[in-house]
């Protein structure tokens, strides 16, 4: 009875981000139609490629059916009762940081985020997103001094407009899926990353996505290219207000690795979730992919999902190039009733291509947690390994933890292996640290970090201790 | 296709039973499995519409196994074929199910079927007629080892069914054997129910001839404390699907599955399992064995359910494959859905070639390639074939894959 107290407790740990920034915004109606895509369009300024990529993928998506085989059962989304652009108001032109709203620099101060001038000593370059649109990005001369473009997506357009004709939609095309369509069609803003050709990053870079309306769905796309013989280090986080309704997030991420480039990409997404009951929260279907063009690129996606009300995520990489490595290390925690389906794709396409997956499922209290994988070897694929893990741990007996790997050979010269299991925390274990004088929720928190650490091993320090602490805060007493 | 034109008009098979009466009701309004469902989403359209070609059989089938002759200590029976039977010893008796019990048995089962996921089962009792169901109950002990065939003719469709009870501590030792003919099409299902504290060792071996095609359903209802053992090959099919469901009703049972396909030329050969644990203790060790050599593909799905109420699962599931050649293909998915909390639950998915190091040690002592990979390869099969009992001397099917395939 003690324990089961105890989980109670821990549980209603109140979500920290919940609160709304009370701020002017410009948003415009409700609804999805070609003229709301040529707005969006025009309030950007964009050129006309862009448009006709929007409309194409518009069209496209009005032809496609919403997924289902992931079996999450959520609501009907009434796609015509959402805001497609949503930005605060404020001056036109921003020139430093002095001069963005003290409002929103207090919002991302709260959230913990580095962007005032005092920060910088952090050493991370941010790019802040809040609602439809980037509203700074810090560091920036910095970086320039390397070469390296770390800049809004809306900027890039205006100011890189070759790069973004080049390389949109070419990792993650507009009739890809339901979501990637849907993004195509409207999305609002995001970053952009361009490595020049053998630089190394100086320093990792961010992003940051706040949603603050709770009317209005964020779109955002990210492509980061990354030329011969660079590399860079690029984190995400993403935090939500509580509102009673659903909020949809429908992102594409797209990377690009040539020749002896790398991309480590790292998420900490903590949507916010919904409440005890399921009631509200993000749903969150994001498409994530990278393509290891060059020889002996390497792409790395590690991420640690703990919020939204239903995840719907594959980060996957395209192995083209002969000798290129990709890598998906992930812990994902359910609790209450959110639903998260996540896992990866490695496709080998090239020659001794090799990938590696680490999935990490925790599902507690009512939730449904399921790891959904494809490893695929192409016929050119020779020589190429894959190396898949996937274990869950199941905390109390209404939580479920599924395993639906996809595996599938053409290549007798190559090899997979795939190997999962399913455990729960042990009475045993816990009794021995607790009999050493550990107290319980920090033996939990122990064990919970253990379950993880080949993951959090693989993300950025910064990262690793946040996530850490996020898991503690979410599970710790959660055993029965 | 023919078939599925007179499931549409009702004209599948004439003076119907009200078992197929029923089956054709389920499939009339949609007679074809969704291509798009994971069961069928791999399945080859062209090869399956290959099964469905041939016209229903009607004439009686003249049985000429190549298998060994029936020897005293089995007792052989042939679907189809066996007007009567009944063994009645000392230790054990072998009859036949009355009409009424087995009609009472198949209708509960067909009461929870699903269009999609027993399509199989659905075509295979709309085709099957009185003749052709084969139903036993067999209690007892020191039970000789049975054989049951079934087979095909050639350039028709063939339907069997068999429905064994097998009742409280009983203990029996039972080789299935399912032959195609030349441009054949069997389909086979098969429902066993283990009472209490029965146990059943239980071999499958399909074997086909050019052309020939088989759907095999395999429905095994465990009650506590029974033990199912089972150990299948399947070769030699130009399309062939074996599905195999298995439902520890009470848990508390034991499973073993050691089961295996071997893939040549353009085939191709599925297994399906999905086994659920409906109480707590069960266990299950599961091993799937594939390969596939030529332009041929091999599709391997199970799924491991264990709801809340299967707490102390122990379930164990293992998909071991052997690609051998650039144009053939392995698909293998083993899934688990998990929701008690107190279990252990594992599995594990391998593909691969044959060890390089194993056969460049061989020919370094004088093996020649060919010799040192049929080694190798005799190895692979040999923990599937050890498993499928009555095969030991009778049945010499290592010998039969690796020099006739």
């Amino acid at each position: 009875m003690v324990k089961e107290n105890l989980v109670k407790d821990v549980v209603k740990e109140p979500y920290k981000y919940g609160f709304v920034t009370d701020i002017e915004t410009e948003k415009i109606e409700k609804g999805l139609n070609e003229d709301i895509i040529r707005l969006i369009s025009q309030k950007k300024e964009e050129p006309k490629f862009l448009l006709d990529f929007r409309l194409k993928a518009f069209k496209k998506w009005q032809k496609m059916d919403e997924p289902d085989w992931a079996g999450l059962g959520y609501g009907q989304i009434d796609y015509q009762d959402i805001i497609y652009y949503s930005a605060p108001k404020q001056k036109e032109k921003i020139s430093s940081l002095d001069e963005v709203d003290p409002k929103l620099l207090e919002t991302f101060d709260k959230l913990g985020i580095p962007l005032t001038e005092q920060k910088k000593l952090t050493n991370v370059a941010v790019d802040a997103v809040f609602d439809s649109v980037s509203i700074a990005t810090t560091f920036r001369e910095e970086l320039a001094e390397h070469g390296v473009i770390f800049c809004s997506i809306s900027e890039a357009v205006k100011n890189h407009s070759d790069l973004i004709e080049r390389y949109l939609g070419t990792v993650v095309p507009a009739s890809d899926n339901y979501f990637a369509a849907l993004n195509s069609a409207v999305f609002s803003d995001g970053s952009f990353v361009y490595i020049p050709k053998g630089v190394t990053c100086p320093m990792d870079l961010s992003s940051y996505f706040r949603i603050n309306s709770g009317d209005s769905g964020q779109f955002e796309r990210t492509l980061i290219i990354a030329e011969e013989s660079s590399s860079v280090s690029y984190l995400e986080g993403c935090t939500a207000p509580m509102f009673d309704t659903n909020t949809l997030h429908a992102a594409v991420v797209e990377l690009i690795a040539l020749d002896d480039a790398s991309i480590k990409y790292s998420t900490v997404q903590n949507w916010y979730a919904g409440d005890e009951e399921g009631v509200g929260g993000i749903f969150n279907f994001v498409t994530k992919r990278g393509k290891c063009l060059g020889k002996r690129s390497k792409i790395s996606w590690s991420q640690v999902e703990t919020g939204s009300a239903i995840t719907w995520k594959y980060p996957s990489c395209l192995l083209l190039g002969e000798e290129s490595v990709g890598e998906f290390y992930s812990v994902a925690l359910t609790n209450n009733l959110q639903k998260a389906d996540t896992g990866t794709k490695m496709i080998h396409i090239g020659p001794k291509t090799k990938s590696t997956i680490v999935s990490k499922g925790i599902s507690a209290g009512n939730s449904i947690n399921s790891y959904r994988g494809l490893v695929k070897m192409g016929t050119k694929a020779k020589g190429s390994r894959n190396y898949s893990q996937c274990d869950s741990m199941l905390i109390g007996d209404q939580a479920a933890a599924n395993t639906f790997p996809y595996i599938k050979s053409q290549q007798p010269n190559s090899e997979i292996e795939h190997e999962a299991s399913t455990c729960r925390i042990s009475e045993d274990q816990l009794f021995y640290l607790q009999s050493r004088g550990i107290e319980f929720e920090e033996a939990i928190s122990m064990m919970v970090s253990g379950f993880c650490r080949d993951v959090f091993n693989q993300l950025p320090m910064e990262f690793a201790a946040e996530a850490d602490k996020l898991l503690a805060l979410k599970l710790e007493g959660s055993v029965g | 296709m023919e078939i599925i034109e007179k499931i549409k008009t009702n004209q599948l098979v004439e003076n119907q039973t009200e078992i197929q009466k029923i089956c054709l009701d389920k499939l009339k309004s949609s007679p074809l499995p969704n291509p798009k469902s994971e069961l069928w989403r791999l399945s080859n359209k062209s090869k399956f519409s290959n099964f469905l070609d041939y016209s229903v059989n009607k004439k009686d089938l003249k049985f000429d196994t190549p298998y060994p002759k029936n020897s005293q200590n089995t007792i052989r029976l042939i679907i189809g074929e066996n007007c009567q039977i009944q063994f009645i010893e000392e230790n054990y008796s072998i009859q036949q199910l009355s009409e009424v019990e087995l009609d009472k048995y198949i209708k509960e089962q067909i009461s929870c079927f699903d269009q999609n996921e027993n399509w199989s089962d659905l075509l295979n009792l709309s085709l099957s007629c009185k003749k052709n169901i084969l139903g036993l109950k067999i209690n007892g002990s020191k039970i000789p080892p049975i054989e049951i065939f079934s087979h095909a003719s050639s350039n028709s469709l063939n339907a069997k069914t068999l429905v064994i009870f097998l009742e409280k501590n009983c203990d029996i030792e039972l080789l299935q054997v399912n032959l195609g003919k030349e441009e054949s099409s069997l389909s086979q299902s098969t429902f066993f129910f283990l009472e209490e504290n029965s146990s059943l060792n239980h071999g499958v071996v399909s074997y086909g001839k050019n052309g020939s095609n088989l759907l095999n359903s395999l429905n095994v209802i465990q009650q506590k404390n029974s033990e199912y053992n089972l150990g299948s090959l399947h070769f030699k099919f130009n399309y062939a699907r074996f599905e195999i469901n298995i439902k520890q009703s009470e848990g508390n049972a034991k499973t073993n599955i050691k089961s295996m396909q071997i893939t040549k030329k353009d085939e191709q050969i599925s297994t399906y399992t999905k086994i659920n644990f409906n109480g707590p203790n069960g266990f299950l060790d599961q091993i799937n064995k594939s390969l596939a050599d030529d332009k041929s593909h091999a599709i391997f799905e199970g799924s491991i359910i264990v709801p809340k109420i299967a707490q102390k699962t122990d379930a164990s599931q293992l998909s071991r494959n052997l690609l051998l050649s650039d144009l053939a293909q392995i698909d293998t998915k083993p899934q688990l859905e998990i929701i008690a909390d107190d279990v252990k639950c594992k599995h594990g998915a391998t593909i691969s070639q044959l060890n390089e190091e194993e056969l460049f040690y061989m020919r370094t002592r004088g093996i020649t390639l060919a010799e040192a990979s049929k080694l190798q390869l005799s190895s692979y099969f040999q923990e599937i074939i050890s498993f499928i009992p009555v095969t030991k001397d009778r049945w010499n099917l290592l010998d039969k894959i690796l020099n006739e395939n």
